[in-house]
């Protein structure tokens, strides 16, 4: 294979998380992205959101043991990365990332309702790690969104679409909006996952 | 050679990886939606001061049962930038190859001085290093006597890299057996940790692990 940038070091292989990432690592703060932190004033402006399903192995089973990570815009549609580093639409209380660690592969995070970046509809990109694959990426859109039916990822997927939208289940008496989605991992029914490396 | 995505491999005797491999070939991203795929980890992380001697579950207890190795290394992305101010999260099994994680339903032996979990951030010049117990192999699958080699976990999250990966040992007799390794092929000498002089008398063995991230793991806003 002809490498055009061989200059570049040979990268460290991927692993598997395995069954036993540690809970201890896990930061409340990183589960519920609509407030800054536990015991902290800091309100992430925008719709909050409660982002629950269950993530499911080639046998329909829950995946035990999974990690989750979250990356979205804010409220206003603008990402915090450097590249946006003073942008007048940065939320100081949002950043974007969440993490969770579920022990049964049912799942619950809290956030808010991301805006639409450029070109865009509003997205979550959902990393999972879990024991037996490294780590597999996909992007959940909203049902009922304007612009889902322009976005290019899911125009790029085609009739698989579907199954990267949440559906809307009510809300809570708090007043956060409730999305489900799940996650099929192999076989019938599996989740589009994206990648950018061409075989 | 294609303009279409990866079909990813199957861990060998792997029961997980057979459930959780997809099967279907991975999506490329469509250029519009690059950039939406980059996660940059916020530095909001704090390690508390002693968590980078896993040898000891605090400093004012005695030293677990084992070899204390010393692991250091560089991490850098691909065109060899250092990654500075990232989190190192270090999980691993103790001398008897039993995790304290409440999981691990091995029955292998726990040990009260070893908790296997340690966080360290690199310095401004990508460097880390921590103390740890050299882990114990373990039997993974007792039906068909497959063990998974001495290993340990490191998840690495900094701006926009992330890398979830395991170094190795050298000359272990369950490395050539292992599923992940079996992925890794060739690539799986990357994944070994270098043995290097001891410059302490505090530990018997120490280990160079210099990680890099790249390929897959886009470092986008490099």
């Amino acid at each position: 294979m002809t490498d055009p940038a061989s200059n570049l070091l040979p990268a460290t292989n991927e692993d598997t998380c395995g069954p036993y990432f540690p809970i201890f690592f896990a930061d409340p703060g990183l589960e519920d992205l609509t407030k800054f932190d536990p015991g902290v004033v800091g309100q992430a402006a925008g719709t909050s959101l409660v982002l629950r399903g269950r993530v499911l192995d080639r046998h329909g089973e829950l995946a035990n043991g999974v990690v989750m990570e979250f990356w979205q815009a804010n409220a206003n549609g603008v990402y915090r990365t450097p590249a946006t580093e003073g942008h007048a639409d940065i939320d100081p209380w949002f950043h974007g990332y969440g993490r969770l660690r579920s022990a049964t592969g049912a799942y619950e995070f809290r956030t808010i309702l991301p805006g639409a970046a450029e070109g865009r509809a509003p997205n979550i990109t959902i990393t999972i790690f879990s024991d037996g694959i490294n780590r597999v990426v996909t992007q959940m859109f909203f049902d009922n969104q304007p612009g889902n039916e322009a976005d290019p990822l899911l125009l790029a997927v085609g009739d698989d679409a579907p199954k990267l939208i949440a559906r809307h289940d009510g809300r809570t008496s708090s007043g956060a909006e409730v999305y489900v989605f799940d996650i099929v991992m192999a076989g019938d029914g599996e989740t589009p996952f994206f990648d950018d490396l061409e075989s | 050679m294609g303009n279409q995505g990866r079909i990813l491999a199957i861990g060998p005797t792997d029961n997980t990886s057979d459930q959780r491999t997809p099967r279907q070939r991975l999506r490329l991203i469509p250029e519009e939606a690059r950039s939406s795929f980059v996660p940059v980890v916020p530095a909001r992380y704090a390690t508390t001061p002693h968590e980078w001697d896993m040898t000891r579950t605090a400093p004012d207890r005695p030293r677990a049962d084992g070899v204390p190795i010393e692991v250091t290394g560089r991490v850098r992305t691909a065109s060899g930038r250092p990654v500075a101010g990232a989190l190192l999260e270090v999980w691993s099994a103790n001398h008897y190859g039993r995790y304290r994680h409440i999981e691990d339903h091995s029955g292998l032996q726990l040990d009260e001085n070893h908790l296997g979990l340690g966080r360290v951030l690199t310095d401004d010049e990508g460097c880390y290093r921590f103390w740890a117990i050299s882990p114990g192999a373990y039997l993974a699958r007792p039906d068909i006597g497959r063990w998974r080699p001495k290993h340990i976990h490191m998840s690495l999250s900094g701006g926009s890299s992330r890398l979830i990966t395991q170094m190795y040992f050298p000359g272990e007799p369950n490395n050539a057996t292992d599923p992940m390794a079996i992925l890794m092929g060739d690539a799986f000498e990357r994944n070994i940790g270098r043995p290097r002089e001891v410059g302490t008398a505090d530990v018997v063995q120490a280990f160079d692990f210099d990680i890099v991230v790249g390929g897959r793991n886009a470092t986008f806003f490099e």
